[in-house]
Order: C-alpha cells, then structure tokens, then sequence
C-alpha cells in the first residue's frame, strides 16, 4: 500500500506496450480496426433506410431513434414511413419541407425487391455498391452491419473461453499432483472432441440465439489456453515472491490472481489476436453451413452460402470474402506485433 | 488413451441425452406424427388437435424399449459403448444402410483430398520455411511473409469460393470443373483420361485445403530454425570448420523439424476438421458432406457413428504425432 504512487521506473509491461507502438504495421492496424469497430457502432446513423432528420410542416423528427407511421407526413401507405420516398416526394413539391437521409440510405434487412426491376439477386450498381443477395437485400449494408456483429461475437467468445481456460489452467498449474492429472485427462476429453462438428450438432438442435451461440462455442473453446496458463503457473509458484505472498498469510485464491496472474499475462495477450481470428472464421464458417446466428443477423457466411449455390453471382462471394479478408489480414498484423513485442525472440546469427 | 476415449463418448452421449430434441424425442415426435395420421384416417378427421393425440401408453413402452430407454442411463451407456467397440453403428434413417459401411464406402474419397493437401503443403512449406529462415530479413522472405499472411487471412472454404468464382466457369474463367470427386462419366474414360480427369477435379480443392495450413506450417518451420540457429551447438559447428551447408541441413534442420513432426498426426485430423466446409464447397461426396447431411436429415445414427469415429481418428492421429515426435528427437522416450 505504501508504495502503491512509486511509478520512477518503468514496468516490462509499459515497455512492452512501447515496443508494439514502435511496430508501425500492427499498431496501425490496431489503430484502424479499433476505430472502425467503435465506429460500427454507430451503423444506424450511417447505414439505415431511416431518415435522420425529417422537416415537415416546420416540425423537425428524428426517424432514426423514434417510430414514425407513413400517416405522419402524409404519405400512402401502411406501418413506417418509407424515407426514401419521401425525400423525392418533397424534392417534387417544392415546399420547403426536406429529409436528411444517411450516407447510404438502405438497411441491411430490408429487402429491396419493389425498387429494383429483374429478379434478386442484383448485380453490384452506383445505388447498390455491392448487389444485393437473394432476398434483394443489399449485401454492402449486410457485409458492414456484419463487420460489427462478427467483431462483437469473436471478442465476447474469446473473452468467456479465457476465463474458463484461464481459471482452470491456473487451478491445474498451482495445485499440481493429482488435481493436475485429473484435470489433464479432463482436458484430453474435451481437445478430441470435433470443435466444430459439435457445435453444429447442438445448434442444429437448439437453433441458438446470439447468447446461446455464445455459451456452445465457450464451452468448446477454452482448452488451447489451459496448457500455457497452467506451464505459466508451474513456473511461477516457485519463484520468490509466492513464497513471500504465502509467509504473509494470503490465501490461495488471492496468490492465483493477484499475485501470479499479472506475471503469467504473456501468452494471454500474445494468442488472443489468433483466438480472435479463429473465432470470426467459426462463426463464417457457422452462418455458411446455416447453423450460426439465428436468420435475419447480417452475417458474412451466409452471403457465401447464397453465392456457393450460384457461382455466377460473384459479388455475393468476393464482397464477404473481401469484409473477412480484411479485418482478419488486420487482426494477424496486430497478432504479429503484439507476439514480437511481448514474446521477444532475439534470433542471434552467426556470421 | 482408453479412459479418454470412455471420457468422450461419455460425455458427447452425455450431451445428446441432455439436449432437448435429441434421438429419441425426435423418434417420438415421428411416431406421433404416424399414429396421428393413422387414427385421422381411421376416425375420420375426428380428433384433430395437434395436443389431443395421445401414445398409447405400451406403445410408448415398447418405443422406450427399442431405444433402451426403459434402463438407466448408465446401463444405457454401456450398452451403446458395446455396439460401437463393435463396429455396430447402428442403421441409417435415409439410407436404411449400416453407418460403419457408409462411411467406408466414403472414407477413401475425403483421404485422397486430405493425403494430398498434406503431402504438397508439407513438400513446400518445409523448403521454403528453410529457405526463410536462411534468407531472414531478405526482400524474398519479406515479399513471402506477406503472402503467408494473406493466406492466412482467408478461410479455406472462402478461398476455395473464390477459386470456383474465377475459374469454375461462373462469369469468369472456365478451366476447372464445378466440383465433385471424378467426372460422372468417369468409368468410360481411358487409363490417361481417368488420370487426366482425376487431377482436373483436384486442383482447386487441394488448394483449398492448403491455404490456411500453408501459413502456419511455414512461419512455424522459420521461426523454428530461426531458433536452433541462435543456439550454442550451431556455433560449435561453425567453429569446428563444418561448411555452412553441413551445419544448417545436417545439424539444424533435424532439430528444427521436431515441432512439425506433431503435424503429422494432423494428418489424419486435416480432412476432418475442414471437410464439412470445403466439401461442401466443392459438391465432394466425402465423409464431411455424409455427416453434414445427416445433421440436416436428423439421421442421427449416422451423426453419432461419424463422431465416435472422427474422435477416435483424432485419437490416433494424437498418438502417431508422438512416435513420430519420438522419431525425429532421440531425447524423447517413451516409458
């Protein structure tokens, strides 16, 4: 406690974190998906068919937090306004009424099949910058809204499965003896199980929802990181300062995770980029056999799956190919900095 | 590797009892759904709520009999590790054919494709890991490096959708075929037509499958060498006169295949693990296509057999990474 405000020197962690901004390709790329991921937040304001602002007979709405029916600026029709009508309705009448529309002004499950003339799906168009998919709905707004769903669903999986994998590693790795082995043989059972396989059995019977997909995949998904953990906590315990923790009367809940834990973060760090990877190509690979999110999710597999049926609609291949390959070329450059910058292999050569 | 195997038909029978929906609430449901046409047809249409058609109960009785549900679960268990340890697998629901003979029969076509993407990708990674750990830092390992990462980048089974979409004969190119094992025609070829045929229906798949184990075996050969390199036995070497070749090929290399000898158990696991997607892709009628076809069929003999057997391939693949492991360093034995 009394030294908790001496920071003169510098931790190997602050060091670390030095050394991966030093590493100019995974740091931008950190930069970059970070950004557009906090920015896919915000989606509805950039990608919706919803209008932001609406002036209508000097009332000003805002569409995209609140339901408005068609009956409400006098529009035909039933349910909600349609927006994209009603800007060119006010262009024609000249009033001074107007509507502010987002950036790209077409929701991902929506479907467009009374607006575009032939059979869905449509080939890539100014309007539609990458098609539309078989149910007309464009695959652009679908691949970004997707982006956000993918990221948000691999980072909560790898979340769940490191702790489970981390807590179970750290109790085999600072019990030892027989806990150690039973749990080994535990772990044994549960790496020889097809992953994927099993998971496309249980949601093919439970038909999960986001949540639901979540638990079946952690569940899966933690053993890969029992094994370092639990080599960090066998080397760890040995050392000095647990010595110390244990001659101060702190008990073992509290030497784990307080004491050891901080000193065995390095393979946590260094493999989360990869789990995060292989967690984004599960989930394709879920959506592209048809038993990932439940149907109307914007996702990336389930385009391919559409494209696989009809090879000649290439855009509903290469544009989730495209969304994939870039965030996952982005995730391992920032995994390929991070591993340099927290695992430091200085390879000496001779001559 | 016994207790393990009990472990995990233990528990994967563990979790299809559990789930709701499984085998034998999906066979009620069936039977259900007979009986209720039956009595409609037989009253009338008399009683035609869905809730109001009740099994008799010895009929249930005997249902639960068939499916051994009238024992205890672990009874139950037993009795189902018996079968299995005799290649009794049970019958399909589609096919009406034994699961074991269902598989045998496909077995060889997922292996070939398998065998296959194992052998090149280890064929090439192998030299070029080398040929980059040797050159480190060169232009040739960093323009290498950067097609490394981007295969890494892309799921096999995109890959292998792109590949279709250029050359498959969509709105680009037409070189290779859609798809599939062999041509349909294939039996009327000659000798040269049959191996010509064959090859042409290889390509793309392999390519497929080797895309992502590309990557990984690669950066893990040079990183691999790049470390023995560094160590004290190499630098005895050099200084002992020995001819860089000597020392790199004879003395490095050897040691730095070690981790790489765990892939090859992998070997048996690669066709397994990517074959319900590529498969797929590619139309193959292999394992991988049988046993996702089951789950969408509900054919649940042939989704279970396919587990027990894909776990105790992966089972022996496990055990034949650590004879080679102890083939390739003399350090390791077994006791």
């Amino acid at each position: 406690m009394i030294f908790k405000k001496r920071t003169n020197s510098e931790s190997i962690f602050h060091k670390r974190i030095r050394k991966f901004k030093g590493m100019k390709r995974g740091y931008y790329s950190f930069i970059i998906l970070v950004s557009l991921y906090l920015l896919s937040f915000l989606n509805p304001l950039f990608i919706n068919n919803k209008a932001l602002i609406v002036k209508y007979n000097n009332d000003y709405f805002f569409p995209v937090t609140k339901y408005h029916a068609s009956t409400t600026f006098n529009q035909k029709g039933y349910g909600e306004a349609d927006y994209r009508k009603l800007e060119e309705e006010f262009k024609k009448d000249g009033s001074n009424n107007w509507v502010l529309m987002p950036f790209y002004p077409y929701h991902p499950n929506e479907s467009l099949l009374a607006e575009i003339e032939g059979e869905p799906p449509h080939a890539p168009s100014s309007l539609h910058w990458l098609g539309t998919d078989n149910r007309a709905r464009d695959v652009f707004a679908r691949m970004i809204y997707g982006f956000n769903i993918s990221i948000s669903f691999a980072l909560i999986v790898t979340i769940v499965a490191y702790i489970i994998g981390v807590s179970i590693g750290a109790i085999l790795g600072f019990f030892g003896g027989r806990v150690d082995m039973f749990g080994q043989r535990f772990i044994e059972i549960f790496a020889s199980i097809p992953f994927l396989y099993m998971v496309i059995i249980i949601s093919s019977v439970l038909s999960p929802s986001f949540w639901l997909l979540v638990t079946i995949m952690s569940c899966f998904n933690w053993v890969g990181m029992t094994y370092y953990i639990r080599g960090e906590f066998y080397k760890e315990k040995s050392k000095d300062y647990v010595s110390a923790a244990i001659s101060m009367g702190a008990n073992n809940q509290r030497i784990m995770f307080k004491h050891i834990l901080p000193n065995a973060l390095t393979p946590i760090i260094t493999f989360a980029p990869f789990a995060l990877i292989g967690n984004i190509s599960t989930l394709v690979s879920l959506d592209f056999l048809g038993f990932g999110l439940a149907a109307p999710t914007a996702s990336w597999g389930e385009i391919v799956k559409q494209g696989i049926s009809d090879i000649r609609y290439w855009w509903l291949i290469l544009s989730p190919m495209g969304a994939s390959f870039t965030t996952l070329l982005l995730i391992s450059f920032i995994g390929e900095g991070v591993r340099e910058a927290f695992d430091p292999k200085v390879h000496s050569r001779l001559r | 590797m016994i207790p393990t195997f009990i472990g995990i038909t233990a528990l994967v029978f563990t979790i299809l009892q559990v789930v709701p929906g499984g085998p034998f609430e999906q066979e009620l449901l069936r039977f259900k759904m007979a009986s209720m046409a039956s009595s409609e047809g037989g009253a009338g249409g008399g009683g035609s709520g869905v809730g109001m058609v009740e099994i008799p109960e010895e009929a249930l009785q005997k249902l639960k009999e068939y499916y051994g549900l009238d024992k205890p679960a672990y009874m139950r268990y037993f009795i189902w590790l018996k079968k299995i340890v005799q290649l009794d697998l049970g019958k399909s629901y589609k096919y009406s054919e034994p699961v074991w003979d269902l598989i045998t029969e496909r077995v060889h076509i997922s292996a070939y494709f398998g065998i296959i993407s194992f052998l090149l990708s280890y064929l090439i990674c192998i030299p070029l890991g080398i040929f980059k750990a040797i050159k480190h830092g060169s232009k040739f390992d960093k323009v290498s490096s950067a097609i490394v990462f981007v295969g890494y980048s892309i799921p096999g089974f995109i890959f292998g959708a792109v590949l279709l979409v250029y050359l498959g004969g969509g709105s680009f190119w037409d070189v290779f075929p859609l798809g599939e094992f062999r041509s349909e025609d294939y039996e009327y070829f000659t000798f040269w037509g049959k191996i010509q045929d064959q090859l042409h229906h290889t390509v793309l798949p392999v390519m497929a499958y080797m895309v992502g184990a590309f990557a990984s075996t690669t950066v893990l050969m040079k990183n691999s060498l790049l470390e023995n390199l560094s160590q004290d036995y190499v630098r005895t070497a050099f200084a002992k006169g020995l001819s860089e070749k000597r020392v790199i090929f004879f003395h490095a290399v050897r040691n730095s295949l070690i981790p790489l000898a765990t892939g090859i158990g992998g070997l048996l696991g690669i066709w397994l693990a990517g074959s319900y997607l590529i498969e797929r892709v590619f139309n193959i009628d292999g394992i991988g296509m049988l046993s996702f076809n089951s789950i969408i069929n509900r054919d649940y003999p042939v989704t279970l057999g396919f587990l027990v057997v894909a776990t105790i391939i992966r089972l022996l693949g496990n055990l034949i990474s650590d004879i080679c492991y102890a083939a390739v360093d003399p350090r390791i034995r077994f006791k």
